[in-house]
């Protein structure tokens, strides 16, 4: 069965579905927050060339009332009320009245959180069925393509993404694959249906620049005779890389303030250059504790700050310097063993992350671990209280909601239930951290995306019409 | 040799080298699922080994004493159909001895030699809680050797007790695995129809060489598509002694398997059943029983659309045996996570008991390997789990196997402790 366990965490298997990545540039905290501003001078992340379409038609108050609320921002709130309005959050308090036409929900015995927000995905570029004509995710034709945008790879009908919403996932990021020391741009999508994936591009959301460490580029290239062949092959690369950017860079913006002839546009270079001036984001595929501290010195080389790293298997090792470097960690809460690079796992990993200060969260890079990221959660917290830590639900829940937002760029607008935020919220059928517990209600600005009851409340793609009964539903 | 023998005994390598103690595990919930069925308050004996007794309560004297009150116990978990000690690294292929390339062994392949019972994924995996394993070779359909494999049976399984000793295979020629389906199609030269062809052929082969051994040993004989060692590994398959392994997802695979099954009399295991729901009463009639991994809900293939989480449950009600694996992503490294799949099965209508039998009973039952009960004169494979121990928060406080305290201590909790407060210098190089 290796084949399957292939298929995942960074190896590039038969089915094509390779693997990830990742690290993202701070602004601030950890993430960039406000890395999506306006600024002067000239325009490298492009926003505006494939403008998000995405919209939410009602929005009816919803009122959950009585519920055990985690906010994401460290509080466990008992028997307490949410109220949702024009797709936001409005209010949380006792005794709020539902307001005229409020669509009331019943919160006696849930749970309710932030929408979950998974920092790593690959829906859509390595779609369902996994059939070779699908596998979109990773341009494997050279160490750096920083030009390819993943959002020109994603089929928004794979029948994975109405999965995730199932299992509470309202904003993933998707990211190219990590067999590229330079994988090119992710996208951070909100999980709605869509005909178009600008449909589901979430609002203003910095674009990610996905870059892998170790073995993955080393063994792709290395293996064909080109570079890189090495982990130093691999260090060579970027920063070769990002010579090249900062003069890029610097072409650009003496043009923008001086004018003169218009330098010639080059979407590799773009990329990296909407990285050093801090709009888009470095996702960082990186197992190993040296590897990391090894980017570190080069985003400080090149003077841009790195996201997150991905997929950080040793983020234990280091967990100190990513605290003061600000560099946040994505793990998963146990996997293990694929290759060398993922052999020295802990459970521990996110709790001694979280512990030594830096952002820890959980992450998936699996269409199958995107569904239960809430029991993930609940593993890496058992496993931060066997070391011994004081780690409860209301801070384990910030794994899976607010610092992965924060990865994003996104925390100011999603990712916690605070007045004035998206209204992305889950209602679960109990303590979300037990297997038994499932997601009943899953709202995306303020509206229910998912109903677990009522099937006609359920989305479902276009793929999964008469597909296994010419009249019937595949679920 | 002698001084050797008392070497080994000294380090305690022998497996049952310190069988004497009797421990007495006192007050826990326990889940035989026996005919002794759930004592909501109860003690377990062990001796030598062995469950000698369950009751709510033993007075009996014994040499030490586990206070399981407020715990739950349970038979240890059997994972099926793993690779435990045929792997170490999966992308490191000199660490791999589950699979081999070419045309030479089909199902004569017999991995025992290359057993390692000191694999890093041997105390991992058992202080999860798991205490035996089912090894199966498989067929890689990555990496150097993939595509040159042009035959459809992976060999002979066999099974382990996780206690790490070099003494711990506990059962032996355990059955035959091959495949259908569309990896079965890929081996086969790109069509299910002739992987089934191919099983058909070597089980024909197998038949017509018990019939006629003589005269094919003496070469007296027409050429055989199979090696004389292959058509001898499959002499128990045929004479129903012992199980046919076979992957197989969609539902007409699967019922291709059953009719190949009734043919041949077969002892059948489908491996997958990912649309096992779809064919739930055939599979029943036939007590053809499954091996799943239940948290695979996706429809990644075309050969599995209708994979639901709702499988086992559906399964289960229409009166199939079900077992479950560990994860698509965790079959080997991560064969505990069952316990969750099984966790995820109950949520979709498994009954409790029945998600926990998926994982112990189920499986003893379906390979014929002891273990997965508690029961007296069983073996005393145990787990003290902290509460539920399908829940996601549980874990092993406890785990005997064959009536011995096993060490939970494994390379996670090793880094674990090793790096709990990570600080610059040289002083956690001495940290062990």
């Amino acid at each position: 069965m290796q084949f399957r366990v292939l298929c995942r965490g960074g190896l590039l298997s038969l089915r094509g579905m390779a693997a990830t990545v990742c690290a993202a540039l701070l602004l601030a905290g950890c993430g960039g927050d406000d890395a999506a501003g306006k600024k002067d001078g000239p325009d490298f992340a492009r926003l505006d060339a494939f403008p998000s379409t995405y919209s939410i038609e009602q929005s009816r108050p919803v009122l959950i009332s009585g519920a055990t609320l985690l906010t994401g921002t460290g509080e466990k709130l008992e028997n307490t009320d949410l109220l949702l309005k024009d797709g936001k959050i409005a209010r949380i308090d006792d005794g709020i009245k539902a307001p005229r036409d409020a669509l009331v929900v019943d919160g006696k015995g849930k749970w309710v959180t932030p929408g979950i927000v998974d920092v790593h995905s690959h829906l859509g570029n390595y779609p369902a069925p996994a059939i070779e004509s699908s596998q979109d995710g990773n341009e494997m034709t050279a160490p750096n393509t920083a030009e390819v945008w993943t959002e020109h790879s994603v089929w928004t009908q794979d029948p994975q993404f109405p999965l995730a919403l199932a299992g509470g996932v309202t904003t993933l990021q998707i990211l190219p694959g990590s067999a590229n020391l330079f994988g090119g741009r992710s996208v951070t999508l909100k999980n709605v249906p869509g005909r178009r994936v600008q449909d589901m591009k979430f609002p203003g959301a910095p674009y990610g620049l996905k870059m892998a460490c170790g073995e993955n580029p080393k063994r792709v290239y290395g293996g064909k005779g080109q570079a890189p062949s090495t982990r130093m092959g691999n260090v060579a690369g970027y920063r070769k890389a990002w010579i090249a950017a900062q003069d890029y860079k610097e072409k650009w913006e003496k043009y923008a303030a001086e004018g003169g002839e218009e330098p010639e546009r080059n979407l590799e270079l773009e990329t990296l250059a909407g990285v050093l001036n801090g709009d888009i984001l470095v996702h960082n595929h990186c197992y190993r504790g040296e590897e990391m501290a090894v980017m570190m010195d080069i985003s400080r080389e090149f003077g841009f700050q790195i996201s997150t790293f991905h997929h950080a298997v040793e983020a234990y090792k280091v967990a100190d310097l990513l605290a003061k470097n600000n560099v946040c960690a994505a793990m998963w809460a146990d996997w293990w063993g694929f290759k060398h690079e993922a052999f020295d796992m802990t459970e521990a990993n996110i709790a001694i992350v979280d512990q030594a200060g830096a952002c820890a969260m959980i992450h998936s890079d699996s269409a199958v671990g995107i569904q239960h990221l809430n029991e993930e959660t609940a593993k890496a917290m058992v496993s931060a209280q066997r070391a011994g830590f004081d780690i409860g639900p209301e801070h384990a829940v910030t794994w899976m909601t607010l610092n992965p937002a924060k990865a994003l760029g996104i925390a100011d607008r999603t990712g916690s239930l605070e007045k004035g935020k998206m209204a992305d919220v889950v209602v679960w059928s109990g303590n979300p951290f037990s297997v038994y517990s499932q997601a009943e209600k899953v709202f995306i600005d303020g509206e229910l995306m998912y109903d677990r009851d009522n099937p006609a409340r359920q989305p479902r793609s276009d793929f999964e019409l008469g597909i296994i009964e010419a009249e019937g539903e595949r679920l | 040799m002698k001084r050797f023998l008392i070497q080994l005994l000294c380090l305690g390598l022998f497996a049952g080298a310190a069988h004497a103690e009797t421990l007495l595990i006192k007050g826990g919930k326990v889940y035989t699922l026996s005919g002794q069925g759930t004592l909501a308050q109860g003690d377990v004996l062990v001796r030598d080994g062995k469950v000698e007794a369950i009751a709510p309560s033993i007075s009996e004297r014994a040499d030490r004493i586990i206070d399981a009150r407020g715990k739950v116990v349970t038979p240890g978990m059997i994972a099926p159909l793993s690779e435990l000690g045929l792997t170490e690294v999966s992308a490191a292929s000199a660490t791999n001895d589950y699979a081999v390339s070419g045309e030479s062994i089909g199902s004569a392949f017999d991995p025992r030699p290359a057993y390692n019972p000191k694999s890093t994924l041997i105390p991992y995996n058992r202080a999860h809680g798991v205490t035996r394993a089912v090894v199966f070779p498989s067929i890689s359909t990555w990496g150097e050797g993939a595509g040159e494999l042009h035959r459809v049976f992976a060999g002979q399984g066999f099974a382990i007790a996780l206690n790490g000793n070099f003494d711990s295979v506990v059962a032996e020629q355990l059955g035959q695995k091959a495949y259908l389906g569309e990896l079965g199609s890929q081996l086969a030269g790109g069509s299910r129809a002739n992987a089934f062809a191919r099983i058909e052929t070597a089980l024909a082969e197998a038949r017509e060489y018990l019939n006629n051994r003589d005269a094919i040993r003496r070469g007296n004989w027409r050429e055989l598509g199979h090696s004389l060692a292959d058509l001898e590994a499959l002499q128990p398959v045929i004479q129903g002694q012992q199980p046919l392994v076979v992957t197989a997802n969609r539902a007409s695979d699967i019922l291709q398997a059953l009719k190949l099954a009734e043919e041949y009399k077969l002892q059948l295991i489908i491996q997958g059943a990912a649309e096992g729901w779809m064919v739930a009463d055939q599979l029943a009639a036939a007590k053809v029983p499954v091996v799943i991994d239940a948290v695979n809900n996706l429809p990644i293939s075309f050969e599995s659309l209708g994979a639901r989480f709702d499988n086992a449950a559906r399964m289960h009600k229409a009166g199939v045996t079900v077992a479950i694996s560990g994860p698509g992503y965790g079959s080997t490294h991560l064969v505990h996570l069952a316990r969750q799949s099984a966790g995820n099965a109950v949520v979709h209508g498994l009954p409790y008991e029945e998600a926990l039998k998926a994982i112990t009973t189920n499986v003893a039952r379906i390979f014929g390997i002891e273990g997965g009960v508690l029961s007296p004169g069983g073996v005393a494979d145990v787990v003290v789990w902290s509460g539920d121990p399908l829940e996601v928060t549980s874990y092993p406080e406890q785990v005997l196997i064959g009536g011995e305290p096993q060490s939970l201590v494994n390379r996670s909790t090793r880094l674990r402790d090793r790096y709990l407060k990570p600080e610059q210098g040289h002083e956690m190089g001495y940290k062990f």
